[in-house]
């Protein structure tokens, strides 16, 4: 295999790539902070007040003194600033976060078998069905103008985050805390966040979702900017975060939200810049959106695996180009396609899932999703998981999920589930699948058949799966 | 504001999101007091958005987020109902 070794270099230290990758992952293991940050600096704006770096460490560190012993916890918070705090809490106490954007009852119960002692973290009532919940308040403490940050191990576990695998269990995946926060100060480069003032962000995805965690909780802590932690998430919620934060206002959000926010059509206040991550953002919206806000829009590529790795401003063409410190590695496929893996400092090298072009080590087009993953609302699932789900309902003897070809695109979109059960309504399928799979991956609609076309081999060849919607469409 | 005011508006806004999230259903079929989200209807936070801008357009109401928690108003179709008969302004 043409793998290279990975660059191994760190901040401020450059590791022996002679003496192997072992070396670097053995030993080299620096104590990095908490908050990279200045006591006095702003690192969240809550509707109620702006919280500097030192007061959110008061905060956690009280936090973190209650809560109780566990190796691991979920962070069920839906406050931006509440779940910043919870996770921070749980660092300080060498306790994992489990982030999980499914929180429905059984992926609740899946957590709790899967992980024994684990406990919630929420700022809510009663929401964590089977597992013990303790409380995050939002009580601001004074904090301290000395800041005597607190240093992790750049190895230690700090989160699991969950997609969905190809039999329909959910995978973790594993983030320690030195690869979080280098990738951290990586965005907070790539987006010239060090230039001039201090960057105010203002997220519109929840902080379980990598992607929010990344831009709204970790960059905050570790580059020059802060996070705002009001409601963000229907255009007059964006247009009054905006004009509640100071000047280079950075929008962190996604194609559905740009388009809604243009299609609301009133004035916002100067944008620094708006990022966009979660699904494909047409060059036609970006460019409305630069015209109409003044300002450049910026994608984000990545995935819950492996982080946000690289962007590109959309209307300036194609081509991604990788975080400052990720590297890109040609390989292939277990198919023999042509592949890509992805390196960084203190992260798992990465075979990326989706189809690529490499054009060298930083830069690289997306040529397309492997079939068996959508995508939709910025979550990603296994369409064989689903099939697994479905198929084990009790009295479906065969099944599929499909998902139209303009999922992404096309906001109302959503899957399609066709199943054999004859002694099922296509309502008792759908309180089945309730619970059991992500309410965005719900099929909006459930199609009772007397057999699926599949050939000899058991598969379902694409022309008659195609057949089959079109008799759908027809009728 | 009448109780049968708001009333009044929830077979149109029960087709209004019918018809902009492109349900397989009819207007009547969607139960006025069963939630829209999760157990009920199933909408998600997409449908959100996107039956936010088919409210902005029909009735001048720009919906927000509550403070405390995302989505309270939809909760059901009569409490969106009643939502946007006592903010519409057209």
């Amino acid at each position: 295999m043409s793998i290279r070794r990975p660059e191994l270099r760190c901040d401020g230290l450059r590791c022996d790539g002679s003496r192997g990758r072992a070396l670097a992952s053995a030993v080299y293991d620096p104590l990095v902070p908490l908050i990279g940050r200045p006591s006095h600096e702003i690192v969240f704006r809550r509707p109620d007040g702006d919280v500097t770096a030192g007061t959110f460490l008061a905060d956690a560190r009280h936090l973190a003194a209650g809560l109780p012993e566990a190796t691991h916890v979920v962070n069920l918070c839906q406050d931006r600033y509440c779940f910043a705090l919870a996770f921070a809490a749980g660092l300080l106490r060498g306790q994992v976060s489990l982030l999980s954007s499914d929180r429905s009852l059984d992926r609740l119960r899946g957590m709790a078998a899967a992980y024994p002692g684990v406990y919630a973290l929420s700022d809510e009532p009663d929401v964590a069905g089977p597992l013990p919940q303790h409380p995050v308040a939002r009580v601001a403490h004074p904090g301290s103008a000395d800041l005597d940050c607190p240093a992790i191990r750049a190895t230690q576990l700090a989160a699991v985050v969950f997609t969905s695998g190809s039999t329909g269990e959910p995978v973790a995946h594993r983030k320690p805390w030195g690869a979080l926060v280098a990738r951290s100060r990586d965005a907070g480069r790539r987006f010239r966040m060090g230039a001039g003032q201090p960057a105010s962000i203002v997220g519109t995805v929840p902080a379980q979702h990598m992607y929010g965690f990344e831009t709204t909780v970790l960059l905050p802590l570790h580059a020059p900017a802060s996070s705002w932690c009001g409601p963000a998430f229907f255009p007059r919620d964006m247009r009054a975060a905006l004009e509640a934060v100071p000047d280079r206002r950075i929008l962190v959000t996604t194609p559905l939200q740009i388009r809604a926010l243009l299609q609301a059509a009133a004035a916002l206040p100067a944008l620094d810049r708006v990022i966009s991550a979660t699904a494909p953002l047409y060059a036609d919206l970006a460019a409305e959106a630069e015209r109409r806000w003044r300002t450049e829009v910026h994608e984000i590529f990545g995935a819950t695996e492996v982080g946000s790795i690289a962007s590109r401003r959309t209307v300036a063409g194609e081509v991604w180009t990788a975080y400052p410190r990720v590297r890109l590695h040609a390989s292939r496929t277990r198919t023999g396609e042509e592949g890509m893996l992805v390196t960084g400092p203190f992260a798992e090298p990465y075979p990326l899932s989706d189809l690529v072009e490499r054009l060298d080590g930083v830069r690289f087009r997306l040529l397309g999703r492997r079939t068996d993953v959508v995508k939709l609302g910025g979550r990603r699932t296994s369409l064989a998981g689903l099939n697994h789900i479905l198929t084990s309902i009790e009295g479906v003897s065969d099944g599929m999920f499909v998902a139209p070809d303009d999922l992404e695109a096309r906001p109302t979109a959503r899957l399609l589930a066709f199943v054999v059960a004859p002694g099922l309504t296509a309502q008792s399928v759908m309180a089945a699948l309730r619970g059991r799979v992500d309410p965005v991956f719900l099929p909006r609609r459930v199609v009772q058949v007397d057999a699926l076309p599949r050939n000899a081999t058991g598969k379902l060849p694409e022309q008659a799966l195609a057949a089959l919607r079109a008799r759908l469409d027809e009728g | 504001m009448t109780a049968s005011a708001a009333g009044s508006l929830e077979p149109e806004i029960a087709r209004l999101i019918v018809e902009s999230l492109h349900l397989e259903m009819t207007e009547d079929e969607i139960d006025p007091d069963a939630p829209l989200f999760g157990e009920g209807l199933g909408l998600d936070s997409i449908d959100a958005l996107e039956l936010a801008l088919s409210i902005s357009r029909n009735y001048g109401l720009e919906l927000k987020s509550d403070d405390e928690r995302n989505h309270r108003i939809f909760a059901s179709l009569r409490d969106l109902a009643r939502h946007i008969e006592e903010f519409r302004t057209k």
